[in-house]
């Protein structure tokens, strides 16, 4: 960490990973090309990414773009806020967190996917079966960053806070909150992404209203260049989805040592 | 208890944010004046297009039906849908019927869906193989890997079938669970000799050289109903009214879809992402308004021969 790296640092990862995506895009263009894959199963990456420029114009896209960014966000708010009220109330309370843990490990590590039967027989093929899915899946990764959170809080510290006579309400506010606010970002960060792969797997699966399901529209329908195009769009939400996560992440915590410049 | 109360209080809070959110359904309500809303699952496959164009017609806005078409990815997901009341209505297959309704789940066809064309070289449903195979008819397809995109269902049951009717043995055929978009691949590849392909995949994968060898539809019965709308059983027992009214709507959108290809071709458009060149050529089905009896029972004897149910299906209780 010297302060010499820093500058190289910060001009070089952006053009490695940038040389990255244009090697991968290479890689795509060529095997086709070459013919090592059927070129009608794997058009090369200039016409997938012609495809998407052709969807780009179409109001149908845009309005599954919409569908999809609405039903992740919508999934994946009420995961953050469940997660956070349940992870600040079980942390706090000794007794709960010991009732509980055992349910949460219990509960924690079943595939959300393996819900679809279920959702698909109350909801059918409408948005609140993707929200099921989405809302049990990142609930798990907001509320067990929580509790680490609020575990990690100096028993000193509340001591002391209590001492001073600090309501409950007011020990959340000034002592759980700020230590438990970098697992929760965390735990926001995880969900993000799952929340998104979850909203793309029940459109697809499903046939939730969204790009999940138009690219499985332009594979049932054999339009094979359509559905990498979408496929691609998919990856690039991906990743808009881990920047804003990480944007969030940097202005939340921008008073954390882990983030603050001026302490390293 | 405290346990229970948790994952009570989470899972109560997460339905109750979800019925803020609108979750409640609209289906099968009748507004003030006697229009019923009504969903009906279905698959984006060609097989439907009578039902997308009957809606445009107003064949059920006549009827006092107001439509939902609700797209599922698989017919898998629409009986269960059907079955719980999440869809008032639904389409699939006319064998995954006879099976369910072998498993006593209640469920009413209402009426025919789409059928073979009748001619065997010209369905919409066809094995392939590629252009150099040895593969010649359908006796050749023993002994062989062929693709199929369900494993125990009309495709097996009816390949099984007309290799049988050619002379061979068709449990010597080993079937190889592929997607329908997949399978073409699979055939280039030489994962499969053959390969069970329906429209238009079927256009598409002899448009790319490969050969059909013979329809398993048409080769089965030219009037073979492939597949059918239906209903629970618990809802045509309490609408009647309502089933009619679909009924009569269907079957005009069916007779209509027969009467005008180039609308079916046309309307592809709405609702699949078809290359403009394989909608014009592409093989249409049939839409009969009345559901062959005889080929039913004879799909239901098919699934019986190949294991697929031990009881026989009540036809009387399913049929129209």
């Amino acid at each position: 960490m010297s302060v010499l790296a820093i500058p190289v640092d910060r001009w070089r990862r952006p053009a490695l990973g940038l040389l990255g995506v244009v090697l991968a895009a290479a890689v795509v263009e060529a095997l086709p090309r070459l013919g090592l894959v059927d070129e009608r199963f794997l058009p090369p990456f200039s016409r997938m990414v012609t495809g998407l420029t052709e969807q780009l114009a179409l109001a149908e896209f845009w309005t599954a773009l919409g569908q999809t960014l609405g039903g992740w966000a919508l999934g994946l708010a009420i995961a953050m806020i469940a997660g956070v009220l349940a992870g600040v109330v079980i942390g706090s309370v000794p007794l709960l967190r010991a009732i509980t843990s055992s349910t949460i490990e219990f509960l924690r590590p079943i595939p959300s996917v393996a819900l679809i039967p279920l959702v698909v027989l109350i909801y059918g093929s409408r948005l609140p079966s993707a929200l099921i899915l989405i809302v049990y899946a990142a609930f798990w990764q907001v509320l067990v960053q929580v509790l680490y959170g609020v575990a990690d809080v100096d028993p000193v510290v509340r001591d002391t806070a209590r001492s001073y006579r600090f309501s409950r309400w007011g020990v959340i506010r000034s002592v759980v909150w700020p230590t438990t606010l970098p697992y929760v970002v965390t735990g926001f960060r995880l969900a993000a992404a799952v929340a998104l792969i979850l909203e793309i797997t029940a459109e697809l699966i499903i046939g939730v209203p969204g790009l999940g399901r138009s690219i499985g529209v332009a594979q049932s329908s054999g339009a094979v260049t359509e559905t990498y195009a979408l496929v691609l769009f998919v990856g690039i939400i991906g990743v808009a989805v881990n920047g804003f996560a990480r944007a969030v992440e940097k202005r939340t915590l921008r008073w954390h040592t882990s983030v603050r410049r001026d302490l390293a | 208890m405290h346990r229970r109360t948790f994952s009570v209080l989470a899972l109560s809070s997460v339905a109750a944010l979800l019925a803020a959110c609108g979750a409640s359904g609209d289906g099968g309500t009748t507004t003030a004046d006697g229009t019923t809303n009504v969903k009906i699952g279905v698959i984006p496959i060609v097989d439907v297009a009578p039902i997308y164009l009957g809606i445009k017609q107003g064949f059920f806005t006549q009827e006092k039906i107001n439509v939902t078409l609700e797209t599922a990815q698989g017919g898998a997901a629409i009986v269960p849908g059907v079955v719980s009341g999440q869809y008032q209505f639904g389409f699939s297959n006319t064998t995954s019927l006879l099976l369910a309704s072998s498993q006593g789940l209640p469920l009413k066809a209402v009426t025919s869906g789409v059928a073979s064309t009748g001619d065997p070289s010209k369905d919409f449903g066809a094995v392939v193989v590629k252009a150099d195979s040895p593969i010649k008819t359908a006796k050749d397809l023993a002994g062989k890997r062929v693709a199929v995109n369900t494993l125990k269902n009309v495709n097996t049951t009816t390949v099984n079938n007309v290799v049988k009717k050619d002379g061979g043995d068709p449990s010597t055929i080993s079937y190889v669970e592929l997607p329908f978009p997949d399978i073409a691949a699979a055939i280039a590849k030489g994962d499969v000799d053959a390969g069970q392909l329906v429209e238009p995949f079927l256009t598409i994968a002899t448009g790319q050289g490969n050969r059909q060898v013979v329809s398993n539809y048409a080769g089965t019965s030219p009037t073979l109903p492939v597949g059918m709308y239906f209903t629970s059983k618990n809802y045509a027992g309490q609408n009647p009214q309502v089933v009619t009214a679909f009924t009569t709507a269907m079957n005009k959108s069916m007779e209509y879809a027969n009467a005008h290809p180039d609308e079916v071709r046309a309307v592809l458009n709405e609702y699949t992402k078809i290359d403009p060149a394989v909608q014009k050529t592409l093989v249409l089905p049939k839409w009969p308004t009345t559901v062959d009896r005889a080929a039913v029972q004879q799909l239901a004897d098919l699934a019986e021969q190949d294991g697929l149910i031990t009881k026989k299906p009540d036809l009387d209780g399913l049929l129209p």
